[in-house]
């Protein structure tokens, strides 16, 4: 489902991404784990085709299609969801009318019919009663004055109401209290469908407690450097990254 | 010196009309005037070198007629009014064969009875200062023209339009008058249009009576390569209250000055504006607010979206004399630039001479926040779609501060329209 082959990327001529590899066939879940600055955010934004993040080489396959050539909108039309580390908040435009606008879009794309307001609004009030947001939420600007952990759920209510193909999790989990790791995490596995993928980037191996993963990563220095299952996580929790610079040395 | 203002001082010889004493009065001071450079202050920041030496047909009174197609493009859905059509300049429509409302008499130069004249003369260059060039140049050859007069008492609920309508290659100039009653309701909307290079010149002087009450609107529509310089005026009487709308499309060189008198006390003025600048175009509003007398109080919202290598100029000017004490004044100008090179020149200029006044002013320039727009399309949303929900919304606010429910219906697709279609670089 998604393929991304030896991907090359720099920021402001700095290079961040050096040559990624990630393979994910539909229904998995692979979490990626790495130090501070390893370049786990920069790979959403590459993938999401931010503006300012330069691809020097590699691809990228989405079902089959090429995503590096895709404008932003049409990664997100085919089923390409970012949650970002840091939700940017949009004073003067209404939760509700941004996510409607985004589910008509990509409903759109996928030669569905679009919602009317009142079939949105249940949906929208669903998935709010779904990742514990009052209902006023749907009424505030975007993320405005929203808290950390309610920006994350926020995000989670978004891919619920987007049914994505495959969803990148930057942090989700960073940032919430006990109750509300466990609502991202039900908000996850509530769409684990046997088709729909994920990437779970995190620090911590809490959350993977919650969403079970079945391939773990280690992205350092722009590449993947380990691979694993769940255990691997767990390795990490107890050994830390400074096995990495061992590695290098021993490499070297 | 300028041709172009040579020759209007030349053809202002041959027009004759019952308006040419007062004609001969401008034509005078026109001949005073030396043409604009870039040290000329109220043309700073607007070339006039489009003008300066060009040459364009004059309009004559056979030239154009409407066509079904224009009707069309110009109508507005879902409201009923009295259309007067002038095309090129010329009056197209023949007012005589209108059924007007009770209470409300309109006439054209041409066939203007004495009383329509009796009230032309208290509006025609009583209510726009002399110290605008292009309105005196529309003094001496507007020969078009139409004299709006309500009854004292008398509410007209079906608004007015004066349409203007500008084709390529011909100049023109037209006028509109207008007196109000005392208690006096009515609504006039100027709405103007054209693509074509033209040169057209439209003033308008609005003269409220005791207590009457103007709902306005001017659309200067006119855009690509129309080029446009044109006023509306308004003296306020004693408690009347104006509400007024202007729009403005960019052009090669588009240019409206607005001038506000509170003449008598009490009276109450909202002027909003909205501009929207595609790629090239030029608008510049000069506005000046004067409050001569105590306890008037004016509000003024400029809100504009600047387009790449636009210019938008902005002047707004706050005079408040010593004896208005109690005056209450608002402006505001907001900007949103869509590109590095774009252009926006705004300046509020307050001058308060009393000292018991309130009064507050502000200008902001904003750009597109990249990071907004991003986080939008990351949810599939469309580029321009996004680009109108995050930046529309300043100028909505004013479009649905329009009184006419109608107008606001037909105006806010079309400005969001013409949004949706500017790049952003
Ligand atoms: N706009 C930018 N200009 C310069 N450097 C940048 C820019 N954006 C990111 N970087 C650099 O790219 C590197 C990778 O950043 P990235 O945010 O992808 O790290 P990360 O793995 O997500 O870290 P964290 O765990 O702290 O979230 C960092 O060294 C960062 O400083
Ligand atoms: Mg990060």
């Amino acid at each position: 489902m998604l393929t991304i082959k030896d991907l090359r990327a720099s920021v402001e001529g700095k290079e961040i991404l050096k040559g990624l590899n990630l393979d994910i066939k539909p229904g998995e879940v692979h979490a990626i784990m790495g130090p501070n600055g390893a370049g786990k955010s920069t790979l959403g934004y590459v993938l999401s085709g931010r503006d300012g993040y330069e691809v020097s080489g590699g691809q990228v396959e989405l079902n089959g299609e090429n995503v590096l050539e895709m404008e932003v909108e049409e990664r997100a039309q085919a089923g390409l969801f970012l949650a970002f580390q840091y939700p940017v908040e949009i004073p003067g435009v209404s939760n509700m009318e941004f996510m409607k606008e985004s589910v008509n879009a990509v409903r759109k794309e996928r030669g569905e019919e679009s919602l009317s307001a009142a079939e949105f609004l249940k949906k929208a009030k669903e998935a709010c009663k779904q990742v514990n947001l009052p209902l006023d939420f749907l009424k505030r600007g975007v993320n405005e004055g929203f808290s950390g952990g309610e920006k994350k759920r926020n995000e989670i209510m978004q891919m619920i109401l987007l049914e994505p193909s495959i969803c990148i999790l930057d942090e989700s989990d960073s940032g919430l209290d006990v109750d509300a790791l466990q609502v991202v995490a039900n908000g996850v596995n509530s769409q684990r469908d046997g088709k729909r993928s994920f990437i779970v980037v995190t620090h911590y191996q809490r959350l993977l407690d919650y969403i079970e993963p079945d391939f773990v990563h280690i992205l350092a220095d722009g590449k993947i450097v380990k691979s694993g299952d769940a255990s691997l996580a767990k390795e990490v929790e107890k050994t830390g990254y400074a096995w990495l610079s061992k590695a290098e040395e021993a490499g070297a | 010196m300028s041709q172009w203002l040579n020759g209007v001082i030349e053809r202002a010889q041959g027009v004759d009309d019952w308006l040419s004493p007062i004609r001969q009065q401008a034509l005078a001071q026109l001949s005073q005037q030396s043409w604009p450079g870039r040290r000329t202050e109220a043309w700073r920041y607007t070339s006039l070198h489009p003008i300066a030496d060009a040459q364009w047909a004059q309009s004559e009174p056979a030239d154009a007629a409407v066509s079904t197609e224009q009707r069309q493009a110009l109508s507005i859905e879902g409201l009923e009014t009295i259309d007067i059509w002038f095309v090129d300049g010329q009056l197209q429509t023949d007012i005589s064969q209108i059924t007007l409302p009770s209470g409300l008499t309109m006439q054209s130069f041409a066939q203007a009875d004495d009383q329509a004249r009796a009230a032309a003369a208290q509006v025609f260059t009583q209510v726009k200062p002399p110290k605008h060039l292009f309105g005196l140049v529309n003094d001496v050859l507007a020969n078009n023209g139409v004299i709006i007069d309500v009854a004292a008492d008398a509410a007209v609920n079906t608004p007015v339009r004066i349409i203007n309508l500008c084709s390529d290659g011909v100049e023109s100039h037209n006028r509109v008058l207008v007196r109000l009653g005392e208690r006096a309701q009515a609504c006039v909307i100027e709405h103007g249009a054209g693509d074509g290079a033209s040169l057209n010149t439209a003033y308008a002087e609005y003269q409220l009576g005791r207590d009457a009450k103007l709902e306005h609107y001017r659309f200067a529509l006119h855009a690509k390569q129309a080029i446009h310089v044109g006023g509306c005026h308004f003296n306020m009487g004693e408690s009347s209250r104006l509400n007024s709308t202007l729009v403005g499309y960019g052009s090669q060189l588009s240019r409206i000055d607005v001038d506000i008198q509170h003449t008598e006390q009490h009276a109450f003025a909202k002027f909003n504006n909205i501009y929207l600048l595609a790629e090239g175009e030029h608008f510049d509003l000069h506005s000046s607010i004067e409050h001569i007398v105590p306890n008037g109080t004016t509000e003024e919202n400029a809100r504009g979206i600047v387009g790449d290598n636009a210019k938008a100029v902005f002047n707004g000017r706050i005079h408040i004399h010593r004896d208005a004490q109690k005056t209450l004044a608002e402006l505001n100008n907001r900007n949103l630039l869509l590109s590095r090179r774009g252009q926006i020149n705004t300046k509020p200029e307050l001058e308060i001479y009393a000292d018991d006044v309130q009064c507050a002013h502000g200008a902001t320039v904003a750009e597109i926040d990249d990071e907004a727009l991003y986080y939008m399309l990351s949810r599939g949303i469309e580029r321009s779609q996004a680009l109108v929900m995050l930046n529309f919304g300043f100028i909505q606010e004013l479009v649905d501060q329009m009184p006419n429910a109608a107008l606001r219906e037909w105006l806010q697709p079309k400005l969001q329209q013409r949004f949706a279609g500017m790049e952003v670089a």
